[in-house]
């Protein structure tokens, strides 16, 4: 698998996930699965606006609605590649980024998601901003004790 | 929108190595045009872009008018780039949650059979 180094002007992100890659591609393709998640705190992405037809050139779009005032934030994408269970590629019209999410089997019924995002400008990636993706892996380390800490209770 | 204009500006190579080298302090257009080999109007049309979405100011009344990067401008944009990592964050912190769910509700149902 490519992509696990860092160019300028890309970020990257990376879950592992206590569930069968198979389901966990369903939940990133299906309007049911997606509506429980894809809007980040505070906002909640309806399924009657969540448009997904994934194959190459098929749209991805849906509506994230700010739970405290009900502003709406409509994402606009086309899948540039769908290879289910392994890959999704789409690319997003509003900011020009094409994100890559790729599904990899642990086993265990354990899954890596790893979302690499391209076209973001090299200088935003300077060292200050690169530091946060430490900060990040940190918290999400942090993460996933308290979710094993949780388990073994 | 302003950080719009400023991705547009720094989607080309040859202005994120101008705001590249502005970072290290303010040039002429001189000694910016020299190591990306264009011509005066050129580099001069990649600046008004950047000039334009506030990116880059310049002296009105210095006569070499050098170029200073401005970077509060510079700093939205990383903004905008830690708003991106968060929203994956918690996206995914909700779709671990869905993953739960979903599959003790699977479970259960085994059971019950």
């Amino acid at each position: 698998m490519s992509g696990q180094h860092e160019a300028a002007g890309e970020l990257s992100f990376t879950r592992v996930f206590d569930a069968p890659r198979e389901l966990v591609f369903r939940c990133m393709t299906e309007p049911e699965h997606l509506t429980h998640f894809w809007g980040p705190a505070g906002t909640s992405a309806p399924v009657e606006h969540i448009h997904v037809d994934p194959r190459p050139g098929g749209v991805f779009e849906t509506i994230m609605v700010n739970d405290a005032d009900g502003s709406e934030y409509p994402t606009r994408a086309t899948y540039v590649e769908v290879a289910e269970p392994e890959r999704l590629v789409w690319a997003e019209a509003h900011s020009g980024m094409t994100v890559t999410a790729t599904f990899t089997d642990l086993g265990g019924g354990r899954t890596e998601v790893h979302i690499h995002q391209t076209n973001v400008p090299g200088p935003f990636l300077r060292p200050e901003a690169q530091a946060g993706f430490t900060t990040s892996l940190d918290r999400f380390a942090a993460h996933l004790a308290q979710l094993t800490a949780r388990d073994t209770r | 929108m302003e950080l719009d204009a400023t991705f547009t500006a720094l989607a080309d190579p040859t202005r994120r190595a101008i705001v590249a080298r502005l970072a290290r302090g303010d040039a002429t257009v001189n000694e910016l045009a020299q190591p990306f080999d264009l011509t005066l109007p050129g580099i001069s049309k990649h600046l008004k872009v950047l000039e334009r979405c506030g990116l880059i100011s310049r002296s009105r009344h210095a006569q070499f008018r050098p170029c200073h990067l401005e970077r509060a401008a510079l700093d939205a944009a990383a903004e905008w780039i830690e708003t991106y990592r968060r929203i994956w964050g918690e996206r995914f912190d909700r779709l671990d949650t869905h993953l739960r769910e979903i599959q003790a509700g699977q479970r259960q149902a085994e059971e019950g059979q």
